[in-house]
């Protein structure tokens, strides 16, 4: 190349301007303290309209609550009394404040039918249902990724249509049957026919399988075909034809090229999953009689126990906004580039 | 959109279908014996007269079954309605209303969206009460969420397109904006959508029924039947069967057939190869001193497109090939084909393709790996954004040549400072987007030099750049050569670079190459019309401004659709009769030039 | 008209600092820079498509045409219905055939959807579509940059002819040198987001005043010869 040109930039010199990314790497400290302060703050006002939400619930009823609760041949004493004791003769505005405040301290009111606090209630159950809830997060991610994965590398391209029709309606099966129909279907087979498992209650590791498969089953199909589209829209970028083009091992360029970067997407799917998991096993905890909070839910709302559903719904509300609090995190903490998209 | 009737689409089709007549005709047909009791038929399991046993009133389960369908798609297709149009009117929201309010509705959406729809559906019930009022308004709003996220992100979409700004600033009204530009653009997917929420109505809808917080009797459907088999399903469990069948059937259904139609709309067609290519013919005998010897190349897709066709050409150690052309002659196709990169269901054929003498195909990855170097447009693309730079680059010693991870590192230190990239070191530890544009191609070209390369493929590696970091690269990828003697093939199409950067340049034109000279002849020596056109029509900086810049009339042809002629005779004005019916070879036209064209030949 | 003194922040960043440039009455200034320079920015700023600080006076109408022929015509609109978007009171039909006439488009093509036009042809109707609005200015942002060479030719050839024909001021934006300085009258190149050289277009490439436009002078590449 002829180099006449009048350009005397040494050949050191690259980028000749503090572009965007440079900058971006000095600032990042920075703006990542503030997306966590922004998190933060977002969070807490969740956590208000949340409270508000529930708070409103008992209110929306049509009629008064404590007269549906305890029918209408219940003397009218019992039922003033009822109302005084649980506040409802106040005015509204002080009637939210007294809730916040018993809410912030633990105080979730007690039940109309057992009398119980329902806080204890809520103790006694969640584990029960976060255990179940997270064991299928888990058996969904492990199953359900690898074979995503498997899937788009065998279909990438529409190669071997074959497999991808096969992979799609299997798992297009797989994902529109519910939970509860699972839960059924493996109940009868392997408890009441095979008799294999117990067909209900929590006693042992035993009494886990046959609810967290039934709460799994769907998820499985579909992390897999979420992973198989985030999978095959990583084949397509030129980094992975410049793998190729190194003639990388297909293990080394799908294991360490490409997984990382459907990550991201795996672990924003595996919190919406949890949280969604956490509602789903309502159904599964009702057909298994699992002592969680779902069943309880079910119960209360049957039995018209008002501040039971009040308080539990509440907790299921604030569980969804701190897995997604931390799922949010996470995502900064783990993708560098992140934080940096959610400023521009 | 066109439906491709597969297996699963088909059935997706036909269940869907026979919901649907289920809902018309079971109440009428079975109606009468869904409500029959017989107070001698109690309770009782599977017999020859209840296929699926009797309730506690003597009631025929089967019936029953069938008749619960119009009930059960009637409420999933009200909660549907109700949840599709309180979401798209959510979701319209931000658009219509002042910024505020827009980030006030756009904050609501995504904090509901997080939220699972049984649990609004929960709360709805709680609300509104026992029953299938309450379980419908329930699933409804369950499902309006997700239905103002995709209106919402879908209007965005639309609205930042172009073509909404061009209008905007010809004042045209928000209204007749969205009527015209934003609504037409979402009604499909959006659409699309709704066949598989009416899915995911039917099963909420169950599900709550089977909880016992929706339809309540005397009234029944799915869902309730399923509650009342529930209770005996450890001594009866085909009681249970019948309901759970009918849910289950339904939920795959509507969920099949919203799937095909979504990718029906999203499809991109795969067509089956229709032949095999012609055998190209005997490649004659291997150029002993080039590095690259291509012979009749030719890269063919399904449906009868080609776009290389029967390529030849030779690279020398040392050497800068120039391969320009427009989008669409097949140049990047030629790049991938070299690399062994063209995409399934692309075929590559050739008479010879040889590295170093040897045919690609018998080369190892080691060897392949380490002796070919390629170079891609999107430097940032071309790296993997979640791997550090040093790492990507020590990879091809680690993988190829065993070397340990210290040493393979040491070396890639030592290659990012043999393409001058300031701090090797600490760039070796920093991700992609840490670098600018320029600094990552010195990566990229780097990582071709991990190995010992002997061919290095260029495909546009400084059209995504500025041109000061153009000329940068540039230089960087001649110092590159001379220091490796490796032969480089360079892929452009900007005929000004090639001919700076190049020793010789190959015209690509509708998959063939029409003409082949050394670069410095390009601006008074190029002979074929096409190439001719091409310096013609690109204006430099002393290009006459007072007359009219040329321009070449017409389009270059498809890849499917290149005749039997010469490819660029409709675009030519000395083209002849011969010109459209004989294809020109490429000969000889004077020394070291070679031209494809019966006019100057 | 006259662009005084506009920035425009995102942010904390300044994508464009306090620039002032004249349009001449029937003259195309074309504005030069590399990516980050700011001038896709003042562009969108002139439009009206992004808030600014300072003033633009003297122009009555602006109207742009887009980088991209494939993202700036909806899909789902005909030629003839994108041309007649900005017509206002006169006789649309004849109109739309006037205005395909002027960017040398066959007038059949009213019928058609844009998938079936060309990146050029496109192009043109972009335009068509931006004169229909009746401009005091025509901003063009890169609009060749999307297109082949052997096609870029016919397009600035028509954006001459539209300043000679019309009269109509433009402010041209590219990041190739060669084509401004072969449109636009004056030119104008800017650099982190501030204009560092202005002059007539044969005095800026020939005699350039600057650094950094000496830099973009010696970067662009030539055919030997």
């Amino acid at each position: 190349m002829p180099d006449s040109s009048g350009l005397d930039t040494p050949m050191t010199a690259t980028g000749t301007r503090p572009g965007p990314a440079s900058g971006a790497g000095r600032r990042a400290p920075r703006r990542r303290t503030r997306v966590v302060v922004r998190r933060a703050v977002r969070f807490a006002v969740s956590l208000a309209v949340l409270l508000a939400a529930s708070f409103a619930m008992i209110h929306l009823i049509p009629g008064d609550p404590v007269r549906t609760s305890l029918g209408p041949a219940a003397p009218v004493e019992l039922v003033e009394a009822r109302r005084a004791a649980l506040g409802l003769d106040r005015p509204l505005p002080e009637q939210f404040v007294t809730y916040a405040t018993n809410v912030l301290s633990g105080n979730f009111g007690t039940s109309f039918i057992t009398s119980e606090p329902v806080g204890d209630v809520i103790t006694a159950r969640l584990p029960n249902t976060l255990a179940l809830a997270l064991l299928a997060t888990l058996l969904a991610l492990l199953a359900g990724v690898p074979l995503g994965m498997w899937a788009a590398v065998r279909t990438q391209n529409g190669r071997n249509r074959g497999s991808e029709l096969t992979f799609g309606s299997v798992t297009g099966t797989a994902v529109a049957v519910p939970e509860f129909l699972y839960a059924i279907g493996l109940v009868s087979a392997f408890a009441v026919g095979l008799g294999w498992f117990p067909p209900a209650g929590k006693a042992g590791p035993i009494t886990y399988v046959l609810p967290v498969l039934a709460l799994a089953a769907g998820p499985v199909a579909m992390i897999a075909r979420i992973a198989r589209v985030e999978t095959l829209r990583e084949l397509g970028k030129d980094y992975v034809r410049l793998a190729r083009a190194k003639r990388l091992p297909a293990r080394r360029l799908h294991l360490r090229h490409v997984l990382p970067n459907t990550l991201t997407a795996t672990l924003t799917v595996s919190g919406l999953l949890l949280t969604s998991l956490i509602a789903g096993s309502v159904l599964v905890e009702y057909v298994f009689a699992w002592p969680g909070l779902g069943l309880k839910i079910v119960e209360s709302i049957t039995q018209k126990d008002f501040p039971v559903a009040q308080g539990v719904i509440l907790v299921y509300g604030a569980i969804v906004l701190v897995v997604n609090l931390a799922v949010d995190l996470l995502l900064g903490a783990l993708d560098p580039t992140s934080a940096i998209r959610e400023q521009s | 959109m066109s439906l491709r009737w597969s297996g699963p689409a088909v059935a997706g089709a036909v269940i869907v279908a026979l919901m649907a007549a289920l809902a018309v005709a079971g109440p009428i047909v079975w109606g009468e014996a869904a409500e029959r009791i017989d107070a001698g038929a109690i309770l009782q399991g599977a017999s020859a007269e209840h296929p699926l046993g009797t309730d506690n009133l003597g009631r025929d389960l089967l019936a029953r079954v069938l008749v619960a369908g119009r009930f059960s798609l009637a409420l999933a297709l009200a909660a549907t309605l109700i949840g599709a149009a309180a979401g798209i009117v959510l979701g319209t929201l931000p658009s219509v209303l002042p910024k505020r309010g827009a980030r006030l509705a756009t904050g609501t959406v995504n904090a509901l969206v997080a939220f699972p729809g049984l649990l609004l559906a929960m709360f709805t019930a709680v609300v509104t009460g026992l029953g299938a009022r309450g379980a419908v308004l329930g699933i409804g709003a369950a499902i309006a969420p997700g239905f103002a996220r995709l209106t919402q992100t879908l209007a965005a979409s639309v609205a930042g397109a172009d073509y909404v700004s061009a209008a905007r600033m010809l004042g045209v009204p928000r209204r007749r904006i969205l009527s015209r530009h934003v609504l037409p653009n979402i009604a499909e997917p959006l659409i699309l959508n709704l066949t598989q929420a009416l899915g995911g109505a039917l099963l909420g809808l169950a599900g709550m029924s089977f909880l016992g917080l929706g339809v309540q009797p005397p009234s029944f459907d799915w869902g309730r039947l399923l509650f009342d088999g529930f209770s005996r399903i450890y001594v009866t469990p085909e009681v249970a069967l019948g309901p759970a069948a009918a849910v289950a059937l339904a939920g795959i259904g509507f969920n099949l057939l919203g799937d095909a139609l979504a990718r029906a709309a999203a499809r991109t067609t795969v067509r089956k190869m229709d032949e095999p290519p012609a055998p190209p013919p005997e490649p004659g005998e291997p150029d002993p001193g080039a590095v690259l010897d291509v012979r009749d190349l030719t890269v063919t897709f399904p449906g009868g497109s080609t776009p290389v066709r029967g390529l030849s050409l030779a690279v020398a150690p040392g050497e800068v090939v120039g391969l320009v052309g427009e989008s669409g002659s097949g140049k990047s196709l030629t790049a991938a084909a070299v690399g062994g990169l063209v995409p399934y269901p692309g075929k590559v054929t050739y008479g010879r393709l040889h590295l170093g003498g040897r045919d690609v195909a018998e080369l190892s990855d080691k060897e392949l790996g380490t002796a070919l170097a390629m170079v891609f447009q999107d430097p940032l693309a071309a790296l993997n954004p979640a791997l550090k730079i040093g790492g990507q680059l020590a990879e091809v010693a680690v993988v190829h040549e065993g070397a340990t991870r210290a040493a393979a590192r040491r070396r890639a230190v030592d290659r990012l400072g043999q393409v001058h990239l300031p701090e090797p070191e600490r760039r070796a530890a920093q991700h992609p987007h840490e670098l600018s544009g320029g600094m990552r191609q010195r990566a990229v070209i780097a990582m071709g030099l991990m190995g010992t390369p002997r061919l290095i493929v260029a495909d546009e590696p400084t059209t995504a750049l500025d041109v000061t970091v153009q000329r940068q690269i540039l230089r960087l990828l001649r110092e590159v050569v001379a220091e490796t003697g490796a032969a480089t093939l360079f892929i452009s199409h900007d005929i000004a670079v090639v001919g700076e950067l190049c020793d010789r340049v190959v015209v690509m034109y509708a998959g063939r190459v029409v003409e082949e000279l050394p670069a410095d002849r390009l601006a008074d020596g190029a002979a074929h019309p096409y190439s001719r056109a091409l310096i013609a029509s690109l204006p430099d900086l002393d290009t006459d401004r007072t007359r009219p810049l040329a321009g070449i009339p017409g389009t270059q042809p498809a890849p499917d659709q290149v005749g039997p002629g010469c490819a660029f005779a409709p675009r030519c004005s000395l083209a002849t009769e011969r010109c459209v019916t004989q294809r020109p070879e490429l000969v000889a036209h004077g020394p070291l030039q070679r031209v494809a064209c019966w006019e100057v030949s | 008209m006259i662009i005084q003194n506009l920035t425009v922040r995102f942010g904390d960043f300044t994508a464009v600092d306090d620039v002032t440039l004249e349009i001449p009455d029937g003259r195309v200034v074309g504005l030069v820079g590399e990516s980050g320079s700011g001038k896709s920015s003042l562009a969108r700023a002139v439009c009206g498509l992004v808030p600014y600080t300072g003033s633009i006076e003297g122009v009555r109408r602006v109207q742009m045409v887009f980088q991209d022929p494939y993202a700036s015509l909806n899909p789902r609109m005909t030629v003839g219905d994108t041309v007649a978007e900005g017509i206002r009171g006169r006789d649309r039909d004849s109109e739309v055939k006037r205005l395909l006439d002027l960017v040398r488009l066959p007038a059949e093509v009213a019928g058609r959807y844009p998938r079936e036009l060309s990146g050029g042809q496109r192009q043109r109707v972009a335009i068509a579509r931006a004169l229909g609005g009746d401009p005091g200015l025509l901003v063009a942002d890169e609009i060749t940059s999307a297109l082949d060479v052997s096609v870029q030719g016919a397009v600035l050839n028509l954006v001459r002819g539209l300043r000679d024909e019309l009269g109509l001021p433009m402010l041209f934006i590219s990041h190739n040198l060669a084509v401004v300085r072969y449109v636009a009258d004056v030119v104008a190149v800017m650099h982190q987001g501030r204009l560092v050289e202005v002059g007539p277009a044969e005095q800026v490439v020939g005699e350039p005043a600057h650094d950094y436009t000496r830099a973009l002078l010696a970067a662009v590449p030539r055919l030997r010869g």
